[in-house]
This record gives structure tokens, sequence and C-alpha cells, in this order.
């Protein structure tokens, strides 16, 4: 391997730094507009009437857009879950939500506009937590859903009663999280612009163009080949740019009835009230265990609050599950798993999803291990996920290296040394996960490429995949660039733009590494193989006797027989061809496996698996907590390029421990939040941050590119697990609050002192 | 409402000069964007808080969400634009570049002027000096640790011999 491996500077990054790379905010369309979309103060209201009449007239308006302009096509991932109409015309479901719009020539006459808009509402009982919307008569959000229960998933695996009656030990206990938020740096933005032929051209930051594209020509009544979502620099996602926005169809509306382009640039706030945020969560779970500590039987009920729409509802509530499934052996569980409509945002999938569960199953393992007298890493490799195994849910582990990663970031943390041998308030914790390379998603699943030779030996890559932030533009290249046996300089990307480029699921599932590596290697390998046959032929030797490296081709063995790569191309335009290539990669997952119906069968192809371990001191006077050290180990079956794999694990230990198990919640005054942006919403700095280790561990998945699967969630997920672990460690007590706020701290300190 | 007249300010940017007839109250932030179509500082919360429309004023880092255009006349505005471009990158560029420093790149410019006054001023800070002077950007995707490498590398690149200029008023 000359590519693969390697930690060369990333393709895109350039760019970035010299403030050329242009994000959807920074584009400007000649004739321009601006939009500004007025949202409902109310949590929950009957729109009577609308009058946009004075709005309509104030000079310099272009467009007004209001419920009667949408087609109230609804939204939801899933075809039983369709419930959002986009600018509603019968009644709001929380505060912030999209009841009209205005594109104006500045902002400002667009901000009056919105003053100028007249709207009646009926305001209806609102309800904000889910014991609020599951308590009996109280008001239904949608009249589909009875007690207001938007999804329930129920598992039963084993025999769970008998799995408790064998045990030798069986705790239970009850752990809560309020809602966090993304806070990707980039605030949603959107520029839309129709041509005569009404083509729409649209731009906004996004995890998969082709998940967007669809569901917009659905709601704009348009056929697909005329919604062209463009490529463009994206600001980061964690999970949250998967959907379709309303500003996305707002936008669309503007500029289709000014017809002129519209950019609508949402505030941070708006960011944080109305695409999405993470759910809260309360999770009930029962745990019964041998004597030696091997999980026997696990019972859990989970409650999600969804906010006021399904979103990726059954997706939301099951991923918790499926991530600690995955992680931990567990013969008989069962989990029920229910997402709760409330009038409050929308809630949607989050990069460290179901905090207090996952949390939750790693405390108690910590206290098992107490009262059995066995050491917390101890319990967590006699109930690691092997290679070979079966989930409980029946997807086979093909490669799993859970133990390797206990093992070496326990060794690292030099964490026999130090577990029950430090000074009070010092404590070293550990944490333990498992996701997802991809869900069965449909005819969405599948992700394909394009390769392209240039005559003097370069490619251009055509590829649905998008990059977010995390490097996949840089991976794409990487790949085709090893396979062809060409440099990563001649390659030439065209990527994530529905007009060109084909379906791809998006950077959503952690699938992209896995599924769009895979389409772009098996593209490089037909471009390749094609090639060779010309090459083959002025070599006097077989197609599969040659091999391409540094640009060249040559016969295995015998490197002195060559001819240039440019050379190999041109010999078969000389013979009338043209060479490009194709591929196309469907992992292989159960299509009959379906997220509430039958959730059974093959989740994901293959899996990654990840520890993280934390050591923290804890100060008793004031309940802060000062991170000393982190080790993040995690089986990412083969590291394509190990500088970017690092950033993953450290970027998603900061967010997923740092700021999700320290600081980050939002705060409520019923359905208004009270903390939507930076200033009160805390997020890691970097005087915060601990020294971080990052392990890399390949366990070589067979049917990975060069065995890559995915790098770094499951060290986003395992890091918030890590720091309760080690927080409780430290102090002695148990929190099943989060986040560990010093307040809790304190409090957990107080208790623990009283009772002696 | 009665429009508010607009008033005639100068700014001068990477070393040129814009005569400007501008709302009084547009901040440098919508100035360098909306009049000079320099869009390389970032507006990511427009309260002061995360950093990302940090450009330097006579050097030194000013969250440009926050500073109105006026005040900035007669001063040195410099924004990422004025540092180096693809191909002639600035030291600092390219660490950020060559350490893996960047990921989404949202907080990149603001990052890396807020590196570049550190380090005109402190050509051999610390890690924890380092870690101080970024307090103020907020970057979501890296968690910080190959920023502060970058930051530390560039330092080395550029100390003792203070190839960094330091720009006019930015001495402490």
């Amino acid at each position: 391997m000359s590519i693969i491996g390697k930690s060369a500077g990333r393709v895109d990054t350039a760019a970035k730094a010299t403030g050329e790379a242009l994000f959807s905010a920074d584009l400007t369309l000649p004739r321009m507009l601006v939009g500004k979309v007025l949202r409902s103060p109310h949590a929950h209201a009957r729109i009577l009437h609308v009058d946009t009449s004075r709005a309509e007239r104030l000079p310099g308006v272009r467009a007004v857009v209001t419920g009667t302009d949408s087609t109230q096509e609804k939204w939801g991932v899933f075809r039983y879950t369709q419930d959002q109409a986009f600018l509603p015309s019968d009644k709001v479901r929380f505060i912030g939500e999209e009841v009209a719009a205005v594109a104006a020539i500045d902002e400002e006459t667009a901000l009056e506009a919105l003053d100028l808009i007249r709207i009646e509402y009926e305001e209806l009982p609102a309800v904000f937590s889910v014991e609020e919307a599951m308590r009996p008569g109280a008001p239904l959000i949608h009249d589909t859903n009875p007690g207001n229960i938007n999804v329930n998933v129920k598992i039963d695996v084993g025999d769970v009663e008998k799995g408790f009656i064998e045990s030798y030990y069986v705790t239970e206990g009850t752990f809560s999280a309020p809602e966090d938020s993304y806070f990707q740096a980039e605030p949603y933005a959107v520029v839309a612009s129709f041509d005569s032929s009404g083509n729409l051209d649209i731009w906004m930051p996004n995890a998969g163009p082709h998940l967007k594209s669809k569901p917009l020509s659905n709601c704009l009544r348009m056929p697909l080949n005329k919604v062209r979502v463009r490529k463009i620099t994206i600001g980061g996602a964690f999970g949250g740019r998967s959907e379709i926005s309303p500003a996305d169809v707002v936008c669309a509306l503007l500029a289709r009835k000014a017809g002129l382009p519209v950019k609508i640039v949402y505030t941070r706030e708006e960011n944080t009230v109305a695409t999405r945020q993470a759910h809260s969560m309360i999770a009930t779970i029962k745990t019964g265990v041998d004597r030696e500590g091997h999980v026997i039987a696990r019972d859990i009920t989970c409650h999600m609050d969804g906010g006021a729409y399904s979103s990726t509802g059954p997706i939301a509530v099951s991923v918790p599950f499926l991530c600690m499934e995955q992680a931990y052996r567990m013969e008989n569980v069962r989990y029920n798993g229910y997402r709760v409509f409330t009038n409050k945002p929308i809630r949607g999938m989050y990069r460290t999803h179901g905090r207090a569960f996952a949390c939750g199953v790693d405390l108690q393992l910590d206290m098992i291990a107490r009262e059995l007298g066995i050491d917390p890493v101890e319990i967590r490799l006699r109930n690691a996920r092997r290679q070979g195994d079966y989930t409980p849910t029946k997807s086979l582990v093909v490669s799993c290296a859970m133990t390797e990663t206990i093992e070496r970031a326990a060794d690292a943390a030099r964490w026999k040394e130090k577990w029950g041998k430090l000074p009070p308030f010092h404590g070293i914790g550990i944490g333990c996960n498992s996701v997802q390379t991809g869900f069965p998603m449909g005819i969405r699943g599948g992700s394909s490429a394009f390769i392209k030779f240039n005559e003097d030996g370069g490619a251009t890559v055509i590829s649905g995949v998008v990059d977010n932030g995390q490097g996949n533009e840089n991976m794409i290249v990487q790949i085709a660039s090893e396979e062809l046996g060409i440099m990563p300089e001649d390659i030439q990307l065209i990527t994530a733009d529905t007009e060109v480029t084909p379906s791809d699921p998006g950077s959503y599932s952690m699938c992209e590494t896995f599924v769009g590596g895979n389409a772009v290697r098996l593209a490089a390998k037909d471009a390749k193989g094609k090639l060779f046959k010309f090459a083959a032929r002025a070599l006097e030797a077989k197609p599969e006797d040659l091999e391409a490296r540094g640009r060249k081709i040559f016969v295995k063995g015998e490197p002195e027989r060559s001819i240039p790569f440019a050379r190999a191309i041109r010999l078969a335009l000389s013979k009338g061809e043209s060479i490009s290539g194709e591929g196309s990669y469907w992992p292989k997952v159960d299509p009959r496996r379906e997220w509430v119906e039958n959730p059974f069968g093959q989740l994901s192809e293959t899996f990654s698996f990840g520890t993280t371990i934390i050591e923290v001191q804890v100060d008793p006077e004031t309940g802060l907590v000062d991170v000393v050290e982190a080790w993040a180990a995690q089986d990412v079956g083969r590291a394509i390029n190990p500088k970017v794999v690092e950033g993953q694990f450290e970027g998603g230990l900061t967010m997923g421990g740092q700021g999700g198990m320290l600081t980050e919640y939002h705060l409520w005054d019923g359905g208004r939040c009270l903390n939507p942006d930076q200033l009160d919403y805390r997020l890691p700095l970097a005087p915060d941050m601990p020294k971080i280790n990052s392990i890399i561990v390949e366990s070589h998945d067979p049917a990975g590119p060069y065995g890559a699967k995915e790098a770094g969630m499951s060290i986003a997920m395992s890091a918030a697990q890590a720091y309760v672990s080690a927080v409780c460690n430290a102090i002695g007590a148990p929190i099943n609050e989060y986040p560990l706020t010093p307040d809790k701290i304190l409090e957990a300190i107080e208790n623990k002192n009283r009772k002696g | 409402m009665a429009k508010i007249e607009k008033i005639r300010v100068t700014l001068r940017v990477n070393g040129e000069e814009y005569p400007l007839f501008i709302a009084p109250y547009l901040t440098l932030f919508e100035a360098l964007r909306e009049e000079l179509h320099l869009t390389g500082a970032k507006e990511s919360c427009g309260r002061g808080a995360c950093g990302s429309c940090t450009v330097l004023l006579d050097g030194r880092p000013v969250r440009s969400c926050l500073l109105l255009a006026a005040e900035a006349e007669g001063r040195e505005v410099t924004t990422i634009e004025g540092l180096g471009r693809q191909g002639a990158l600035h030291p600092i560029q390219e660490a950020f570049v060559s350490h893996h420093a960047i990921q989404c790149g949202f907080c990149t410019p603001g990052m890396i002027l807020t590196a570049k006054a550190l380090l005109d001023r402190n050509p051999d800070p610390t890690e924890e000096e380092i870690r101080a002077a970024l307090s103020g950007n907020i970057c979501r995707c890296t968690g910080y640790k190959k920023i502060v490498e970058a930051v530390k590398a560039a330092s080395a690149k550029t100390a003792p011999s203070g190839a960094i200029k330091t720009a006019p008023g930015s001495g402490e």
C-alpha cells in the first residue's frame, strides 16, 4: 500500500485555511433576495387566520409565503411517520415552528415585513415532558397518536424473567439526561434559485444531497431531475443535517414566487430551535449477572422526548439499544423504547444518541463489578462482544476487536496501577460502545461511483459521497488513487451534487467509508481492469498479471516491464475507446428488517467497537471536574488516514465526553429554550481539554475498503460512558442524572457522607 | 420606518483602502462580507461568543460581529484573505493543513488569525499559553488537540528568527 494507511494532508483543507472554501451563507447570486422566516410564538395553537397584505405592500418585498403556498405534503423518514407539513396551515406544535416567510431586497425590509404579518391563533394546552404528554387526558399533539406516543419499539429475546431468576445478582436503576444540541459551527443556511425552465438549484449544509432532493421534489411537486442539490462546503453535521429542513422548502417557495434567487441564513437561535436537537431520555435498566459478572438478563425501558414531529422516530428509538446490544453480549434481553411527542422542538439523530441509556449500562457494570469484587476492566472483557457472535437481534458480527480495544486502552492508561489506588476524589473510569456502518435504507442503501480517465493520466471520480468536515473527500481520493495506482493529486473530484452524482445513502449512518468508499474502490477496479487490457497488449502480458503503482502499469514481479499510465490511456483512445469505470456497493443487510415491525436480521454489514478510559480529579468543595487524561481505542477496521482517524477520536471524545457529560444541556421555560446559543450553552473550549491518547485498533474487516469500517463514533459514545464511570469512581457514589454538573456531584457527595 | 442616513467610512483592509458609503449600524463583519465580498470571516453565534468572525485590528484579534465598521476607520484590518493563498500559504495556514487541524473548516479562519496574533506577540508560547489564547474560538469538530499542535509547529517555524512580522500596534 502506498497511499492507504498514510496520513497525507487532506485535499480540502488548504481552501479552508485561506477562506477560499465557500459555505452556503457565503454564496451570492445576481439580484439575490434575503429570506426571513416568521415563527410561532406559541407551543401549541390552532392557526385561525393569516393576513399578509400589509407585508406584501411594503416596498422592497418581493414574495410572502404561508401555508397556502405549501403543498402541505408531510415529511417523516418513514411512510408511517409522515406528520410534518412545512408551513403548516392547521396548527403549530412548538415555539419556533415556521408559519410564514418573506423575501425582500435586504434584511431590514424582510424583518420589517415579518412584523407586518398578522396571524390569529387559538392557543391550545401544551405538554413539555414525557410525563405530561403520557398522562391520561393530556392534550393530543397529533390526533393520530393516542397518548402522544410516536413510536414504540419492542424487542424481546430469550427468556428475561428466567434469566433474572437464575442471576446471582440483580441491579436496577433509572438514568436520565435532558436535551443536548449539535452546535455545528455553521448555522443553517439555504440558497435557492429557479431558472425559467423550472429547474431548482439549491445549496445547503447536508449530510446527503440525495437524502434532500427526493423529499424536496415531493414537497415542491417537481420531477426529481429538476431538483439539483448542489455541492457546497459544510460546517459540521454530527447527525443533524440529514433530513429535509423547512428552510429548504420555504427558500424554494420564496424563490419560485419571487422569480429571483433567495438566501436564508439562520441565526444561531434558529439553528438550535428550528433544525434538530438531541432527545432527552429516561432509561430504566435492570441487569442480572452470574457470580463471575457475565450478564444473564437485561430489561430496559426507555422514554425519549421526540418533540413535536416524528423526524427519524423509529431509528431514534432503536439506535441506543442497538449500539449496546452490539457492544456487550446479552442473551436474554427485553427492550421497550418509546418516542413521545411534546410541544418542543423536533429531535433527531445525534452523535452520542441516547447518552443516559449508554451511561446507565456501563455504570451498572461498575456497580456490579464492585459488588462481586471484580475489576471494571475485567467485567467488560467478560461481557465484550466477540467476532463471529450474533447480536440478540440477529446481526452477525463479522469483524470485532472489542477485547483488544479494552486491553490496549487499559494498558495505555496503566489501569492496573491506578484502579483502587488513586487518592481521594481522584478517579478512573471506562466505557465501551459500538456503532453501525449503515442501516437498512431501502433503495437509498447503496452507493455508486464513476471514474473517467483523462489523456494525461489523471482521473475524475464522480460520487454522491458528501463531506461534512470529517474528511470523506480525502477518503475517496486515497481509495481511488491507491486502487488506480496513481497519485492523490492526479484525482479530480465531483461529489455530492444530485444533478451529476449517482445515488448515495449520505454521511448519516457512519456508512460513507464502508459503502461509498467501497463503491469508489469498485469503480476504480473496473476502470483499471479495462485499461489493463490495452496495457497487456503493449507489454505482451496477460491483464491478470498486471499491477499499477506510481503512475505506471507493470508486470507483477517485473517492474522493468512497464508502461506509463498516461500512455495506456492514450493507447486505448487511439483504438477508439475512452475508458471509464463504474462501481456500486450495496451493503449486505437484511432487507426484511424493519425498525418497528421486524427488528431482526442483519442490521449493518459490519460494526465498529470502541473503548474510552478517563482519569479525573473532582474538587469536593466546588463539584468541578478536572479531566486529567483520556485514552481512546477503537476498532476502525483499517485506518485509511491515521491522522484523520485520530481527529475523529479527539473530536468525538470532546463532544460526547467533555461537553456531553460535563456541561451540555438545554434549559427550558415550558416550550421555550433558554440557552439556544454559545453564550449560555457551554461547549468545550481549548483550555478545558485533557491530553487525549488515540489508540487505533485494526481488525481488517473482510468487506470494508482495504478493511476499513468507521472512524470515531464508538469513541464519541464510549467517552460519555467513561466520563460518568470516572467521576462516580472519584466520588465513590453513583450519579444517575446527566450531565455531571457541579450541583449533582456535590449532592452525590453529600448523600454519600450522610449515609456514611 | 424612516431610513437612517448612510455615512462615509474608509476601511483599510489587507493593505488596501476601501471608501464605503454604508449604514452607520453596519458591523465590520457585515461590511467585509457585503461591501468587500470578503467571506472568510464566518458568523456562528453573532453574539461574540464563538470567535468565528475574528479578524485582526491593528494586529489584535477582534470579533468583527461586535464592532461597527465605522469603529475600524483609520485602523489596519487583516482578514484571512490577507494571509496566504493556496500555493503560497502563510506558515500558520501551512501548519493547520499539515497537522490536520482543520475538519469542517468553519472556525478555521478565526482560529488562524487568533493564532497569528498570539505568535506575533509571543513567538514561542507554551501549550498552556496557546490554549488560553484560543479559548475564545470554539471548534466543534477537532477537540483542539491538532489545532494546538499546529500552532506549536508554526511557532517553531517562525521563532526565533521572527519570520512573521509583527503588525504595528500589536506589541505589548
